[in-house]
């Protein structure tokens, strides 16, 4: 209405008015632009604009959705709103990244006849910075075996040996927190959320201490344990023991969540995946199983290996997309999670049975023999069919076996290796990622941080049944479920009783705007210009029982009876007919018929 | 030729630089630094839908006064504190609801219960009653002069009517009001009867309640026992545009944004919104009350609106959201006749059949007193939050679910299974009609009987 006023012009004076109608008229003959000079606009906008601190400074960023199907305006503006906000933030995270200061570790050769695996850890220490080379040490100890476990900010590190001696302590401080002796078999160790507590995995039971050493609980359904893993998001400590059965514990409430028989006789490897909390079970026959704990049986059962499987480890550089096994025979293989129809790559590894472990940022650990070889990126992971070696990036020889541990520091450049003789820490350089986020896991944290993340930790604690092979599936939508209720398209359901979404498809309204693009690309797949099927081929695919039951069912509608439905039915099965017939003429290149010479005297 | 380097962190760079300084926080945004991020924050989520549920007391404080029941209420323009409050013993009692004092006290101000308040202007109150009587009352502690009141309290002036008055409404700026008895009067406050008096032609009826609408403000508009909703025009003297519903209305506010939206008060335990451009049908339709709807007001903000049901229960309800309102109750409350938000939005009064006048939180969650920015960070990051995640279906559930008094969820529960049947019915009966021959009619179209012009 405003606009009609402001287009009459009603409130200047009369002979103003004319006079801009004719400058109007001049200026553009067309009209095109006539928005341009609308006055209502022009006056309102002063009072009405976002103001200019308010306003974007810069066009909607690429990738954002424009939602022009979307009927509804308000539902439109914020889904628009919303994916350009995603865009921008995108955007800005990659931004982000220019403030990562800290500088990665990296060893470079210069020619094709250097070779970074000749290059020993000597060298390393010397070029390395003061504060770098004192991750380089050697723990002789006695007492078996060693294994070794590092809190998640890879300040403190526990230490089991198999004869049961037990410390945790800071190495970068050297301040030591517990030494136990504890007389008995000890198989694993691992911290719990921080390093305030730690398990044990001793002869007969799984036992809790806290940092100072005192035995606080003892985990009695967990018997005979070989392995522990802790999962920090959920509080979920998980062991696995010679009886065979998977057990996670709570560790903020207390109770035994659930156990898992897995039926495949004692396990003694174990490792989790850290991005979606699924557990990776090597067994005595070569299988490896994935567990969650909402499931009884595993998520995936894999024969990967011919004899018992000695290693496992997921890659969590790729999201978890990487798992790598070995064999007590000295195979090797890396596997594609998200397919697992044949290994990636397999190598022999000399000396029998290997441990392994994955860095922060991809280097693959793998300690056989007397020596622990270091495997980087690109060349483990791309499909190679043979059996070879893969490029090889350090070596370092332990003449101490067996090995029965290798474990890489977070946020540096460290590689512990457990053997039987005590522990030895390498220099790996690019192994640990350059920077932290102190809200994850700060190695600089004080006593006040560490107490606060235990706090938000716990505020934070996602439920046990929400681990799945998918962690994205939360806050995803729900598949939409394939059973209507419709029979023959009609419903008998009243219309204002139906689903939401099967009212709009009664109406024809439904947003189906993605399965039809999927469509359209299967179309271009396929069909289009693929070259036509041979005799056999089409005989093959040839759709057989199409429309049985319609059919059936018109032949027991009695002829003289016009039964609506009936009619309807036979419709429209003529008109498919004609559809295939003339997409059969089309095909043959009978579209329009052939003219004759003599046509052109036919009368029209 | 080697080039090596070996990662090494810089301790001062992530150390306080002198003790009791704030340790430096490092951030890496990469997504694989943050597992399952989306979990944790479902979790915060669910949390912070949980603390909301857990910190909403909005019950803040009863005032006293009245022997019976409170009927009407009024609040002062233009101020927080001053609210009038009438009974049906007679009772007038105005409130400085920011002291919980009582700024004036008149107990028997009218013969027979008070059936409208309404302020006149700063220091000037309009009440009217059953005993067919407007009376002008000065509420100050002291006038201008620096008398005080007179013992006991006298009216300014009283306006004699021919009929009881059933409500009273002045106009925003001009010193007029309208009074609702058997027909729609306007009276000038410095005359002694009423200068105009507006009736629909071929209506009979009881006016029951007559508001001003706040933006035009020479338009008013009533309601009646005739099912009837009528508009008015004080510059035409006439009587505009009338409607008959299927059930009559109880109460009626204007919206204080929108000028053409008005809110009607229902006896068939439902509120309606109409735009008075098109009252064929209203805009939405309100449905959570198990009983007939005595009482409503509009924010302020014209976002949210409050009513007060005959089944004991205050409800606030977000514009165009029918389902689903914020419900309030007590154990001590009884029929709630008459309700009304605070010129800030921030507060809900509910006046009741047991005498008292309530104060709830508009939201019931929040917190009253100063916040430190910290706090208020963390209530913004929760709000963000719930809003986030509230299609997840163990969220809402959580800001879902209300506790509700137990006759209230029998009643309810019965309600919702004689719909249910009736519907039920009416598609059988479709069903085996011929094809075409009865087509469902959508509610809101069925609200409206006739428009009357």
């Amino acid at each position: 209405m405003n606009s009609l006023f402001a287009k009459a012009d009603a409130i200047k004076p009369l002979k103003k008015r004319r006079k801009t109608d004719r400058d109007d008229n001049r200026q553009k003959p067309s009209g095109s632009k006539e928005s341009l000079h609308d006055l209502t606009l022009t006056s309102v906008a002063r009072n009405t604009g976002l103001p200019k601190s308010l306003r974007p400074t810069s066009p909607p960023p690429e990738g954002t959705h424009a939602y022009s199907h979307v009927k509804d305006k308000k539902l439109r503006t914020q889904l628009t709103r919303e994916s350009a906000q995603a865009a921008w933030a995108k955007r800005l995270v990659k931004d982000a990244e220019l403030l990562l200061s800290e500088e990665k570790g990296l060893m470079e050769v210069e020619g094709a006849m250097e070779k970074t695996w000749r290059v020993g850890q000597d060298d390393i220490t010397t070029s390395a910075g003061q504060e770098a080379a004192r991750g380089r040490k050697e723990w002789r100890l006695d007492g078996g075996p060693y294994r070794s476990r590092y809190t998640r900010n890879g300040r403190h590190l526990a230490i089991v040996g198999k004869s049961g001696h037990v410390a945790t302590f800071d190495w970068q401080t050297g301040t030591m927190h517990a030494e136990l002796q504890l007389k008995e078999t000890c198989r694993d160790i691992t911290f719990l959320h921080d390093h305030s507590h730690f398990a044990v995995a001793q002869k007969k039971y799984v036992y809790i201490y806290d940092r100072d050493g005192v035995e606080l609980h003892c985990l009695k359904s967990h018997i005979e344990p070989t392995r522990l893993e802790f999962l920090p998001y959920h509080w979920l400590l998980v062991s696995v023991g010679n009886p065979g059965y998977l057990k996670y514990q709570d560790t903020s409430t207390g109770s035994l969540v659930v156990e898992h028989r897995t039926k495949l006789g004692a396990c003694t490897t174990m490792t989790q995946n850290q991005h979606n909390a699924v557990i990776h079970l090597g067994h005595q026959n070569g299988t490896v199983t994935l567990w969650t704990p909402n499931l009884p049986h595993p998520a995936v059962r894999l024969l990967a290996h011919l004899g018992p499987v000695a290693g496992v480890s997921v890659d969590g550089s790729t999201g978890g997309r990487y798992m790598a096994t070995s064999g007590k025979d000295g195979v090797v293989k890396i596997w594609d999670c998200r397919n697992w129809n044949g290994a990636v790559r397999t190598w022999n590894a000399r000396g029998g049975s290997a441990e392994l472990e994955w860095s922060q940022r991809g280097a693959l650990a793998v300690g056989t023999g007397g020596s622990v070889n270091v495997y980087v990126k690109p060349a483990i992971q791309t499909p190679f069919a043979g059996t070879v070696l893969p490029p090889l990036y350090m070596t370092h020889p332990v003449p101490h076996r067996p090995l029965t541990s290798v474990r890489f520091c977070p946020f540096q450049d460290i590689l512990t290796i457990g053997h039987n003789d005590g522990l030895s820490s390498i220099l790996v350089p690019g192994a640990g990622e350059p920077n932290f986020d102190s809200s994850e896991a700060d190695p600089f944290e004080n006593k006040r941080a560490r107490r606060e993340r235990e706090v938000k930790g716990l505020l934070d604690k996602i439920q046990p049944d929400m681990i799945s092979l998918d962690p994205e599936f939360v806050g995803s939508l729900a598949p939409e479920p394939k059973l209507t209720t419709a029979i023959n398209d009609t419903h008998d359901i009243p219309f204002a009783r139906l689903p939401r979404m099967e009212r709009l498809r009664v109406i024809g309204k439904a947003d189906e705007t993605e399965d039809a693009d999927e469509q359209d690309v299967a179309d271009d797949g396929i069909g289009g210009k693929s070259k036509p099927m041979t005799k056999a081929e089409k005989e093959k695919k040839k759709m057989r029982g199409k429309n049985k039951s319609l059919k059936r069912y018109l032949r027991k509608q009695r002829k003289n009876v016009v039964d609506p439905t009936a009619v309807a039915v036979r419709e429209r099965l003529a008109r498919q007919r004609d559809e295939r017939e003339r997409a059969k003429a089309v095909s043959k290149g009978e579209g329009a018929p052939k003219s004759a010479a003599l046509d052109r005297f036919k009368k029209r | 030729m080697v080039k090596i380097s070996v990662l090494q962190h810089a301790p001062a760079q992530h150390l306080p630089v002198r003790p009791g300084d704030p340790t430096p926080r490092s951030r890496n945004l990469d997504p694989l630094m943050h597992p399952f991020s989306r979990a944790r924050e479902r979790t915060r989520a669910l949390n912070a839908a949980k603390m909301e549920r857990i910190f909403a007391k909005p019950f803040i404080a009863a005032l006293e006064g009245h022997i019976d029941a409170v009927e009407c209420m009024a609040r002062q323009p233009g101020t927080l504190d001053m609210v009038a409050s009438g009974s049906w013993d007679g009772g007038l009692i105005v409130h400085d609801i920011v002291k919980k004092t009582q700024q004036m006290r008149i107990d028997v101000a009218h013969k027979g219960k008070i059936t409208g308040l309404a302020f006149a202007d700063s220091s000037r109150l309009l009440s009217c009653g059953v005993d067919r009587n407007v009376k002008l009352w000065d509420f100050r502690e002291v006038d201008e002069n620096g008398a005080g009141p007179s013992e006991p309290r006298k009216p300014v002036s009283v306006f004699p009517g021919k009929t009881a008055f059933n409500s009273i409404d002045h106009h925003r700026t001009d010193p007029l009001f309208a009074t609702a008895s058997n027909i729609v009067q306007i009276w000038d406050e410095t005359k002694n009867a009423a200068i105009s008096n507006l009736t629909f032609p071929t209506a009979s009826e009881t006016v029951s309640a007559v508001r001003f609408n706040l933006s035009e403000s020479s338009v008013l508009a009533s309601i009646g026992s005739d099912r009837s909703f009528t508009l008015y025009d004080i510059r035409t003297g006439k009587a505009e545009r009338r409607v008959i519903m299927q059930m009559r209305s109880n109460a009626l506010s204007w919206s204080p944004t929108f000028p053409t939206t008005v809110l009607l008060a229902s006896e068939d335990h439902n509120l309606y919104t109409f735009d008075i451009r098109a009252l064929t049908n209203p805009t939405q339709i309100y449905k959570a009350h198990v009983s007939a709807v005595m009482s409503c007001d509009w924010s302020p903000t014209g976002t949210q609106f409050v009513s007060g049901g005959w089944d004991r229960t205050v409800r606030i309800w977000n514009e165009g959201r029918g389902t689903a309102p914020e419900v309030y109750h007590t154990k001590r409350m009884q029929r709630v006749m008459s309700t009304m938000f605070t010129a800030d939005a921030r507060f809900v009064l509910s006046g009741s059949d047991d005498g008292n006048v309530r104060i709830w939180k508009a939201r019931a969650h929040e917190k009253l007193g100063i916040l430190d920015s910290r706090e208020r960070a963390a209530l913004e990051y929760r709000e963000r939050l719930k809003e986030k995640w509230k299609t997840d279906a163990a969220v809402s559930k959580v800001s879902r679910s209300r506790h509700i008094p137990k006759p209230v969820y029998k009643a309810a529960e019965l309600k919702r299974t004689m719909l249910d049947a009736q519907r039920v019915k009416e598609e059988r009966r479709r069903k085996h009609t011929r094809a075409g021959e009865s087509k469902p009619k959508a509610e809101r179209k069925t609200v409206v009987v006739t428009e009357q012009t």
